[in-house]
């Protein structure tokens, strides 16, 4: 399925260039793997990335620099053992850190909802997996800061858009909505936030301490 | 200044890292680090590391050119894209080692989205093109796609630097890579 909702394009130039933290980074490279589109777009990013480079001016390296380099070629060299970590098949693929989360750090934070963090907590921003079960709803909220998500298995409804697998989605606190995951199976996103949510109603602020997102 | 041995905008760069992905060819090595190590160097100091760590980041990143030679696709990309995307990402590691508290590291990965018809027209892989169509941005939107890659700056920092609102940056940005869609589109 092709994803129908895409980083806006200063995102994947920020993607492209290098200039995101490693969560977004997450997020972002989550949903250029299953959209052919944004892929040839930072593609060509990147290929003026290269252009750029080609045309700098050069700064002189070390007189043995290519010495070192050639001699460094001589050098047993030790491969290091891309991990095994299994694909989950129903999940749009995902980087090797993703998976693994999900694997070794899962917690169940309330009936139906399971939240694992990917990267560790940096000035307040996190970046975690984040399961809930078919049918089930958010309760009401806003951001503090900005949002990133893409789906990797399922979908949710949002006012009249459903996501799916694939679809990327950034939110700020402009955004106050109550995403309600679709019948047919379980969500699961990877979610970058800059700040906690904001629960707009009762429900939210009893279900925010427990979720802790 | 310049320590150019040689060839500046040869289109046998690409062969070179074939070459090496092929046959661990040693003097393709040679030839291909002379003509990048002293750029990526340039990039880097640009983002803001002193010579020793650009150098270092330099070294490392031809490299894993040699390491990684095998899996190079000149149908893909150009030689000057996958360089500047190997220095980009052994930069960002870097960078997340030292300063970021992580759980985990991610892995050295280049872009690696399914491939599209569009892409693999080939016309990425045109780094004359390529060259020709950012030569034709406009001053302005030139300058904020410059400020992109060679300055370590998120876009509301460069909004500050250029003295514009952050929706001026995003709309130059805009502009500019629909006008260099357009221009790679246009035919040869």
């Amino acid at each position: 399925m092709t994803p129908r909702y895409h980083p806006s394009e200063e995102r994947l130039l920020e993607h492209a260039t290098g200039t995101l933290g490693s969560g977004p980074r997450l997020v972002i490279a989550a949903h250029l793997r299953a959209c052919a589109a944004c892929s040839a777009e930072v593609r060509l990013i990147e290929a003026v990335g290269g252009v750029l480079l080609e045309n700098l001016p050069l700064t002189t390296l070390r007189a043995d620099a290519l010495a070192q380099a050639l001699a460094r070629l001589e050098r047993p060299q030790i491969d290091t053992p891309a991990g095994m970590i299994v694909q989950q098949p129903e999940w749009i693929s995902v980087a090797p850190v993703v998976l693994d989360a999900a694997r070794r750090r899962r917690r169940w934070a309330a009936p139906g909802v399971w939240v694992a963090p990917v990267t560790g907590v940096a000035g307040g921003a996190r970046t975690y997996l984040l399961r809930v079960g078919p049918g089930m709803s958010i309760p009401r909220h806003t951001h503090r800061g900005s949002e990133l998500i893409c789906v990797l298995k399922g979908g949710y409804a949002d006012g009249g858009a459903v996501h799916g697998p694939g679809d990327f989605a950034e939110s700020d606190d402009s955004v106050e909505h109550t995403p309600v995951i679709t019948t047919d199976g379980e969500c699961v996103c990877l979610v970058f936030a800059d700040g906690r949510l904001v629960p707009r109603d009762w429900v939210g602020r009893l279900f925010q301490p427990i979720v802790r997102i | 200044m310049s320590t150019a041995l040689g060839v500046t905008a040869d289109p046998k760069l690409s062969e070179l890292i074939v070459a090496i992905g092929e046959r661990k060819d040693r003097e393709a090595f040679a030839t291909l680090f002379n003509h990048f190590a002293p750029r990526v160097k340039s990039y880097l100091m640009r983002l803001g590391a002193g010579p020793e760590a650009a150098e270092e980041l330099a070294q490392e990143t031809l490299f894993t050119v040699w390491r990684r030679a095998e899996a190079y696709d000149p149908g893909r990309s150009a030689a000057s894209t996958w360089i500047f995307t190997i220095a980009r990402n052994l930069r960002i590691d870097l960078a997340r080692r030292n300063r970021r508290p992580v759980l985990t590291k991610d892995p050295f990965e280049p872009s690696d989205g399914p491939l599209s018809p569009e892409s693999a027209l080939g016309a990425l892989q045109n780094t004359a093109k390529i060259t020709a169509a950012v030569a034709l941005l406009s001053p302005e939107q030139s300058q904020v796609i410059r400020l992109a890659f060679l300055s370590d700056k998120p876009h509301t920092e460069i909004a500050k630097v250029l003295g514009v609102p952050l929706g001026t940056v995003k709309s130059r940005i805009r502009l500019a890579m629909a006008r260099l869609r357009g221009l790679l589109e246009e035919g040869p």
